[in-house]
């Protein structure tokens, strides 16, 4: 694992879960796997914060435990990717707001805050919260339907039990459970709002939220929008529908999906025609998919209209290709994605060849090879021909991509960034803490006099303690601040195509 | 054959015949056409020519075949010496590919400085001339001087004097985007299918080439693989796709990248020189990034 994610992923901890998770974090990083006395040695830190920063890292999945070769304590462990999520999760909710509505998004926050909770526990709290918000007026039974669609959806799902099972050893494992959707009592709900206390309930089930199924609508987006990008809108909805059919059959990140009948798809666009184009061209837009959709979907047999395989292998590698298409025409320039482009069309290239078909100077030809060479986007191979008479064995030398290496490339270049930006954001935080801090406090007073229904002219007066100066300074602070976490979700949308094609080549 | 003033009207009816047969002729080819000929007078004349270095003579089947040589080859014999001829022959023989320094000189066996006096001397007559070639800049071959070079020395139309022109090679490639773009936007939602509009957004070769000789941007003609050329750079930009009809023609479209630019370069640190420089203490960081304060100035 690289250095650089290590820094990404400090700097995550330390935003979320301050300063002590991360010092454990960054040990847990480097050491790989230790028990917590070690931690407590290595980090110096007082055994009680190690056991309190390990709590929060496993509550929230950031880190595993398994029994060391003693079998008595547990080794604990970082999972990096995990923590890279975290800063995923406004997209969890968007995503889930326009799919849901504000009901699953409510849920879905709460339950990302929590990692995890009973389902009782979760709805009556949700409900709690929000009891004095006329405007989205939510309802304990709204609730209640939108945790049982979203657990039927596969959003939430129970979360792993411990395995108390006696014989093994005295460090429990985690398994997971097969996710049953609950049955809720609407009565026993209703009770718990009003007396406010869950005491009643026996709701030992818990639930958390299943990061994969929003990975897979993400993936689907992706794939929806290139072929839109690529071919039109029609061709996009042909794509969605393609993929709908995937997930009755096959497993959802499969490098190719089980073949699906022309008629099942027809069939489905159909059923869903208000796309009267689609409809009317289904066979048509299949085919043009097909032939220019970037080989996103493949046809195998004629039989019956043929049957149709959507390759996700190669949907992960054409992407990463217009990832790094993009990264290399902004760092070189277009020319230098040109040859780089020109590299991978004809896999093995030499220099000559390489001027020959790009059209460009030879002199600027070699300089962005070189280039492309040295920020390790392409490679190359000498080939020496056996010596022949005269000193004139001369060495070919073969440019190519080593697609694995340049994705790594990539992505060490995206750790890089997200930290950087996490680095500047915490900067601009902490540089201007103490004014952050001076509006908030003005804020709740303010607040708490609106509240009372104090005379205007005293609420200014308190508002005014903030001078023009410094809410200018605020408000640009909260631009940037703002900037650089947008930032941080295109970054992340960025390593999710990268860690996809990953997903393939181990 | 003009400037060969042959005063005996045998002579040239001989070297008519020979015109009109630049394979060569036979004895029998020349009885033929100057059939109240005796054969002493038909040595005679013969020989008269073959000292006058009209023909060469070769030996084919068992029959005596003599063929004229081509004007220049007459001119650079006249007064040369046998260095001169050898090289001479050697260079013709190539035609208008050329040929290298080193292989005259292996092949001749002539010395170094020997033969650059004789190719100064051919050259200064302008008998033959020297061409820079395309794809090795300090290479030199040697050519007649009255050949056309080929393509793969003089680069076809995009080289100006040996030098290549990426200015006109970057307008053409803008052109012929431009005339894929005018067309591309064709297949999105059209009414006949999309197989219909695929059809409409693709152009072939020639269309573009039609296209750009209507815009008279080149005063170079272009022919149709030039097009093609200029073509497949659009699909190494990634501005354009390739397929093949049926028939085996290539026709082009103009596409998009399948994604947005990704985040990665949306952010300074994507596109920054110092990126692999940039740590958490030290001169430069993320804290006091220059690139990171303009970014986020607007
Ligand atoms: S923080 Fe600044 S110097 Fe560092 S990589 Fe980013 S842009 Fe470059």
């Amino acid at each position: 694992m690289s250095h650089q994610l290590g820094r990404v992923v400090s700097e995550i901890l330390h935003r979320y879960f301050g300063e002590l998770v991360q010092q454990v974090g960054n040990d847990l990083f480097i050491y790989g796997s230790k028990p917590i006395s070690m931690i407590v040695k290595t980090t110096g830190l007082p055994r009680k914060q190690v056991i309190e920063s390990l709590r929060t890292l496993l509550k929230f999945d950031l880190a595993s435990f398994e029994p060391s070769v003693h079998e008595v304590v547990a080794d604990y462990k970082l999972l990096p990717d995990n923590v890279l999520l975290l800063i995923r999760y406004p997209r969890y909710l968007l995503q889930i707001k326009s799919k849901y509505g504000t009901e699953a998004e409510l849920l879905v926050e709460e339950l990302l805050q929590q990692a995890t909770s009973t389902a009782t526990g979760l709805l009556v709290t949700v409900a709690t919260k929000n009891k004095d918000d006329k405007e989205k007026n939510i309802t304990i039974l709204k609730l209640r339907d939108t945790f049982v669609s979203l657990a039927t959806a596969g959003y939430i799902q129970q979360a792993p039990v411990a395995d108390t099972k006696e014989g093994s050893s005295d460090v429990p494992s985690l398994v997971p459970v097969a996710t049953i959707v609950p049955d809720l009592d609407t009565r026993q709900l209703l009770h718990a709002m009003t007396t406010g206390s869950l005491a009643d309930i026996k709701d030992n089930i818990y639930w958390k939220v299943n990061y994969d199924r929003f990975h897979q609508d993400f993936r689907d987006d992706i794939m929806v929008k290139a072929m839109t990008r690529r071919i039109d809108d029609n061709a996009g909805e042909l794509m969605r529908l393609l993929l709908q059919q995937m997930y009755l059959s096959s497993a959802a990140w499969a490098a190719e999906s089980n073949p699906t009948p022309a008629l099942d798809i027809r069939e489905a666009v159909r059923r869903a025609a208000d796309k009267s184009l689609l409809s009317q061209h289904v066979d048509h837009y299949l085919k043009v998919l097909e032939e220019n959709g970037a080989g996103f979907v493949r046809r195998v047999g004629d039989a019956g209209g043929g049957q149709l395989v959507v390759c996700g292998r190669r949907a992960a590698g054409r992407l990463l290709e217009a990832v790094l298409d993009h990264v290399v025409t902004e760092r070189l320039g277009s020319n230098a994605a040109r040859i780089f482009r020109l590299i991978r069309a004809k896999k093995y290239i030499e220099e000559d060849d390489i001027q020959k078909h790009a059209m460009l100077p030879n002199k600027e030809c070699k300089e962005l090879t070189y280039k492309l060479l040295e920020e390790h986007f392409i490679s190359v191979q000498p080939m020496r021909k056996a010596a022949s008479a005269g000193g004139m064995a001369k060495a070919i030398y073969l440019y190519h991509i080593k697609t694995h290496d340049v994705a790594h490339t990539a992505q060490e270049l995206c750790y890089r960034a997200l930290h950087n930006c996490l680095r500047r954001a915490a900067h601009e935080r902490n540089k201007h803490a103490r004014l952050r801090d001076k509006q908030r406090r003005v804020r709740t007073i303010v607040h708490g006099m609106r509240m009372r229904g104090e005379p205007q002219q005293n609420i200014d007066d308190v508002e005014e303690t903030l001078t023009p100066p410094e809410l200018a300074l605020l408000k640009d602070v909260e631009k940037r601040l703002k900037q650089l976490s947008a930032a941080e979700l295109e970054l992340d949308r960025n390593l999710f195509i990268l860690n996809w094609y990953f997903m393939y080549s181990k | 054959m003009s400037s060969n003033k042959n005063d005996d009207p045998i002579s040239d009816k001989i070297l008519n015949i020979a015109k009109k047969n630049p394979k060569g002729i036979s004895d029998k080819d020349i009885i033929a056409a100057v059939p109240d000929l005796s054969s002493a007078e038909l040595v005679a004349a013969i020989n008269k020519l073959l000292q006058q270095g009209v023909f060469d003579l070769f030996n084919q089947g068992g029959s005596l075949i003599y063929r004229l040589k081509a004007q220049t080859s007459k001119q650079a014999v006249k007064g040369a010496d046998n260095e001169e001829k050898v090289v001479y022959n050697l260079i013709e023989e190539a035609g208008n590919k050329g040929i290298w320094i080193r292989d005259i000189r292996v092949r001749s066996n002539l010395a170094n400085t020997q033969l650059t006096k004789v190719l100064k001397s051919l050259e200064s007559k302008k008998v033959i001339k020297a061409v820079k070639c395309v794809n090795a800049s300090k290479k030199k071959v040697y050519m007649l001087y009255n050949l056309e070079p080929d393509r793969s020395i003089s680069g076809g139309a995009w080289y100006q004097d040996q030098d290549f022109e990426s200015e006109f090679v970057d307008i053409l490639n803008r052109q012929c985007l431009r005339f894929l773009q005018q067309r591309a936007d064709k297949i999105k939602n059209n009414p006949k299918g999309p197989i219909l509009g695929r059809t409409q957004s693709f152009a072939t070769a020639v269309e573009v080439q039609k296209y750009i000789t209507d815009l008279g941007i080149s005063n170079v003609k272009l022919e149709v693989e030039d097009v093609v050329t200029i073509l497949n750079t659009l699909v190494y930009d990634g501005k354009a796709e390739s397929n093949v009809y049926p028939d085996g023609s290539k026709v082009y479209r103009a596409i998009e990248s399948l994604i947005p630019p990704p985040g990665l370069v949306q952010v300074p640190c994507g596109v920054c020189p110092l990126v692999f420089k940039c740590c958490s203490t030290g001169l430069v960081t993320p804290q006091d990034c220059k690139y990171m304060d303009e970014w986020l100035e607007n």
